[in-house]
């Protein structure tokens, strides 16, 4: 039971659904809790808060609550809550600006993902198209589980359908340059 | 003749090389010429817009600003690329900053958003039509069984003019009717497969294409129909993702095509699962038949 004082106290304490409104561009607050959401979502049995708890968390103001959930990083952004949502709030990228948000705190509770995307960001800025099985050995080298999926992989490469060789596109320098400048903004924000 | 900018992406160039050979062989059947786009690079996938918004929007931006220059519309078959496509050239048309923005970072390119992005089904839809197709058949494949599969990039972008209906899209199964074959009804046309997890976390996608691969067997499907190249793998790789039970074959919509006008697929020694049952119950038709 929450005593009143302490309701209040989440009433007052809007400023985290202000910094996620602002950062998402979407009108959280207009959320009814109608639960569409949650109950379209493919990897609810893998979320620790259900999706239309996230949007309520935000209004609340529990930042670590939402912040260091394992949900943000299970969401795979197939976008089927976003769609249904009855007051248009897109609940798959206020999930997608959270992630960005936990990883600047480094509240963030699952590490493999966004290991992952670093590294295949990596290929883009270095080669301007992905080297699936350079990202794949980094990954799993990273993750001390080189063998795991060698059955699998020898099958993909005997069918072809593991590229060998990388594909680099011809103007990488100024891809690369692109790159730098972006992040560099980021970090200056 | 009608002649489209060709957007590959990475996939159609390595884990799906021969969904680009498909597409090819049955473009050229039916006219349609591709003309791949100078120097493309990655879009950024479901990937980039997770790091950093911008840059996603910036990947896609290089490779629409390219194509802008020859005015055609861009044909993407993989549907990460074209939802990625169609959300900046969308957000570039209607927001005067972003644009502003993207066009700093990709300078002395420059992108306005003056060119379409469409994809395989809308191309089949508008340029080929369901009278050619029918008209074109050689061989009957009303004997085969199919599930069209749609995923969710293709019809779900949220806040943008979506070209079919995002919870029961109808537009492939409308070519597959025409290409002879018997499209049977089901819920889980555009059921997620698990996208990018089969690397992080492989039990989320053995479990969700797990799940589509036993509706398909359930309604009695002899294949399962995509034009999503990561759908395609999700699906293709569930035998070595620990699944035990039954799998039947996952076919791109050109392969389809394919059986309808050559009775064949070349590229049918990428598939991880056997497609030998379904190629071999086409039967070629009489020629009197054909005409009518």
């Amino acid at each position: 039971m929450i005593n009143p004082e302490e309701a209040y106290k989440y009433m007052d304490n809007l400023e985290f659904l202000h910094e996620i409104e602002n950062a998402s561009d979407e009108n959280i607050s207009s959320c009814y809790q109608c639960y569409k959401c949650s109950i379209g979502c493919p990897v609810v049995v893998e979320m620790d808060v259900l999706p239309h708890r996230i949007i309520r968390h935000i209004i609340n103001g529990n930042q670590e609550k939402v912040l260091g959930s394992k949900s943000i990083w299970m969401c795979l952004q197939c976008k089927a809550c976003s769609v249904r949502c009855p007051n248009d709030i897109d609940i798959a990228h206020v999930i997608d600006t959270l992630r960005k948000i936990s990883v600047k705190l480094n509240m963030y509770a699952e590490k493999d993902i966004r290991l992952f995307d670093n590294l295949f960001l990596e290929s883009i800025k270095a080669r301007g198209r992905l080297y699936e099985l350079e990202v794949l050995m980094k990954y799993k080298i990273a993750k001390k589980d080189i063998l795991s999926d060698t059955k699998m992989g020898i099958d993909m490469i005997f069918k072809g359908r593991m590229g060998i060789l990388p594909h680099n596109i011809k103007d990488r320098k100024t891809l690369k340059t692109i790159f730098k400048k972006i992040e560099d903004d980021r970090t200056n924000e | 003749m009608v002649t489209l900018t060709y957007y590959p992406g990475c996939s159609l160039k390595t884990s799906s090389k021969f969904y680009e050979t498909s597409i090819r062989e049955v473009f050229s059947f039916y006219g349609i010429d591709i003309k791949e786009l100078d120097d493309w690079s990655c879009c950024g996938a479901s990937v980039a817009h997770t790091v950093d918004e911008m840059l996603a929007h910036v990947l896609a931006a290089r490779n629409i600003a390219i194509a802008e220059a020859d005015g055609n519309p861009v044909f993407v078959p993989c549907s990460a690329c074209y939802s990625r496509s169609k959300i900046t050239n969308d957000k570039i048309i209607k927001d005067k900053g972003l644009r502003d923005k993207v066009n700093e970072y990709i300078y002395p390119l420059r992108c306005l958003g003056t060119t379409e992005i469409k994809n395989i089904i809308e191309i089949f839809s508008e340029h080929v039509g369901i009278e050619k197709i029918a008209k074109g058949l050689s061989f009957d494949l009303s004997s085969i069984k199919v599930v069209p599969y749609y995923g969710c990039m293709l019809t779900r972008i949220p806040k943008t003019d979506v070209f079919d209906d995002c919870e029961d899209p109808l537009s492939m199964d409308t070519l597959l009717w025409a290409a002879g074959t018997e499209v049977l009804r089901w819920p889980f046309k555009i059921e997620c497969c698990g996208a990018s997890e089969t690397i992080t976390n492989k039990n989320v996608t053995s479990s969700l294409s797990g799940k589509i691969m036993d509706m398909a067997c359930a309604v009695g499907a002899d294949a399962i129909i995509t034009t999503c190249p990561l759908c395609q793998m999700n699906l293709d790789l569930l035998p070595h993702l620990g699944r035990k039970t039954d799998n039947i074959p996952v076919l791109f919509l050109t392969e389809v095509f394919e059986l309808a006008i050559k009775g064949k697929i070349i590229g049918k020694g990428s598939h991880i699962i056997p497609v030998d049952q379904v190629i071999k119950k086409p039967i070629r038709r009489l020629k009197t038949q054909t005409q009518h």
